[in-house]
């Protein structure tokens, strides 16, 4: 246990800093899904027609539970780690006697508990408020654990590189932004032109939402086993480039 | 029980930035319980040095070993053995001041009661017990510094490693923490000292090594830098004018009017030997007696100056 000790700090550190800035972290998000629900199931929702056999709201739920996982996995380790990096506090981690592998994992669990929690809370207000029935529970889970684990390490890959808060919000808001809305969250893939859906299939994003609309709808647009391969490659790619830029310190030792 | 290898041991040590070597080719033991102080000018490459021993700077080359084990291959058993307080504050915003101490025994494998006895103890210890729930950046300067040194003890570490840690504390609160750092050092903590003060380099060090363009110029005790490098200058003022050829037959001896000066760096046989020829003349009265004694100061003056020409 003590040799996991400095570990295990660092994950509660992690878990401490966006649960005390809840009012930030946790409750924005939720209001947000909520609007969702309440703009595209009840008001504009009921103009649309049906998709793939689900109402509307019932057809982004999915999708909007993945654009949480995504958007608040990827700020909680971008922030923190690039706040460490400005208060130079990263200094101290990295005198710490723990592994760089043990650096990383505790950075992106902090974003993959957050992601989940934000995931979960998203999908049971789909529960409760428009009957929402999960197709495979265990299933969720991995895709809802996989999304936050590559979009924790994106997020510290791009508070690694970035050199002021300005450079986050751009790999926000010209990469993930438009990447999320164009992976098919508010609308099937199928319904695009040829082109366009032969372009959404490089989107990784896109392979995201159609595994968690599987396992909650139990309908995709490609085979599950093409997704989970693609999200396993990214969370290994990902996890690996974060371990080996701790190691050699980039950006953060001279 | 003491470890038969030095504590600190670095070996031809080269770090290599794009435009500058901020150190080329240093070798230096640091001998377990031994209090070593490293001294130089701003730029000389003290810290980069530093951070290599604790992990915060790749070398270009060389080895850093702590009790034997590579700071690169055994780097959580290297890290687990030092205890760090920078020169620039890096404490994280988010927590108190005793959170911020709880966290870093947490990192170091202390359990968590371990951790919240020992950093009340070190809060009590550096006075900053009351100030346990602020936040770190509220603090004063001289309270950043002396809660960067109680992180730094925390796990009780074997090195401790304090780089210019009195910069910014108040005389009071300095002597304060020679006394602990003396204590530290007695209970048989290795200790590496950064510092500006010359003076306080040569109060608490056994040895030191001057640093200059990246390359240790002199290292030893300050005792033996000060005998190697300092002449001693006595003057003594006389009630008449004194005869030189009455002292001619003792060196380094200069006379003008009733002033006598002499210089030597075994300033108390030479000035006895003076002294004593003075009195055999019993009119004569010895008015003042000035002695300049060299010191590390003037040890690091003329080595760095020195090595720049």
């Amino acid at each position: 246990m003590t040799r996991y000790r400095g570990f295990f700090t660092l994950i509660e550190r992690e878990v401490y800093r966006f649960s005390r800035l809840s009012r930030q972290t946790i409750f924005p998000p939720i209001i947000t899904t909520l609007l969702f629900i309440f703009i595209f199931g009840f008001s504009l929702g009921s103009s649309i027609r049906q998709i793939e056999g689900f109402s509307y709201i019932m057809f982004i739920l999915p999708g909007l539970a993945s654009m949480s996982v995504i958007t608040n996995a990827y700020a909680n380790t971008s922030t923190s780690l690039f706040m460490a990096r400005l208060d130079r506090s990263i200094e101290n981690t990295l005198i710490a006697p723990v592994t760089y592998f043990q650096m990383v994992l505790s950075l992106a669990i902090g974003g993959i508990l957050r992601g989940l929690v934000i995931g979960l809370i998203t999908l049971l207000v789909g529960i409760f408020s428009v009957q929402l029935k999960i197709h495979h529970w265990p299933l969720t889970l991995l895709v809802l654990t996989l999304s936050s684990i590559i979009f924790s390490n994106l997020g510290i890959i791009s508070a690694l590189q970035a050199e002021g808060w300005d450079h986050i919000a751009t790999f926000t808001n010209f990469l993930i932004t438009p990447l999320i809305y164009l992976g098919g969250v508010f609308y099937s893939i199928q319904m695009l032109p040829p082109f366009w859906h032969k372009v959404s299939l490089l989107n990784p994003i896109f392979y995201l939402v159609d595994s968690l609309r599987y396992s909650i709808l139990g309908t995709s647009t490609v085979a599950l086993s093409l997704s989970l391969g693609i999200l396993i490659f990214l969370t290994i790619a990902t996890f690996a480039i974060c371990v080996w830029s701790f190691k050699i310190g980039y950006k953060m030792v001279s | 029980m003491k470890s038969p290898l030095p504590a600190i041991a670095v070996h031809s040590l080269s770090k290599k930035y794009p435009k500058v070597e901020a150190l080329h080719n240093v070798d230096l033991e640091i001998s377990e319980g031994e209090f070593f102080g490293l001294l130089g000018p701003n730029g000389a490459g003290k810290s980069t040095l530093i951070h290599c021993l604790v992990g915060l700077c790749r070398p270009s080359s060389g080895q850093v070993l702590i009790f034997g084990k590579s700071t690169l291959q055994d780097y959580t058993y290297t890290k687990a053995q030092i205890g760090f307080s920078p020169q620039d504050t890096n404490v994280d915003r988010f927590f108190n001041l005793e959170r911020t101490l709880q966290f870093q025994g947490g990192f170091f494998g202390l359990s968590r009661k371990e951790s919240k006895l020992r950093a009340q103890d070190l809060l009590e210890q550096f006075d900053l017990a009351d100030k346990a729930k602020e936040q770190f950046y509220k603090l004063s300067g001289g309270m950043q510094k002396r809660l960067l040194i109680a992180r730094a003890l925390m796990n009780k570490p074997k090195i401790l490693i304090l780089d210019e840690p009195t910069a910014g504390i108040d005389v009071e609160q300095r002597h304060e923490l020679w006394q602990f750092l003396k204590d530290l050092h007695v209970s048989g903590t290795t200790i590496l000292l950064t510092t500006h003060y010359i003076d306080e380099a040569e109060y608490l060090c056994e040895r030191v090594g001057i640093i200059n363009h990246g390359q240790i110029v002199e290292m030893g005790s300050p005792q033996a830098l000060v005998e190697k490098y300092c002449e001693h200058r006595v003057e003594i003022l006389l009630s008449e004018p004194i005869n030189a050829q009455e002292f001619e037959d003792i060196p380094d001896v200069n006379i003008n009017g009733s002033i006598l000066q002499a210089k030597g760096q075994q300033l108390g046989p030479l000035t006895e030997r003076i002294l004593q020829r003075i009195l055999q003349k019993s009119s004569r009265k010895v008015l003042d007696i000035n002695i300049q004694k060299g010191d590390l100061e003037e040890v690091f003056v003329k080595t760095i100056g020195g090595y720049s020409q």
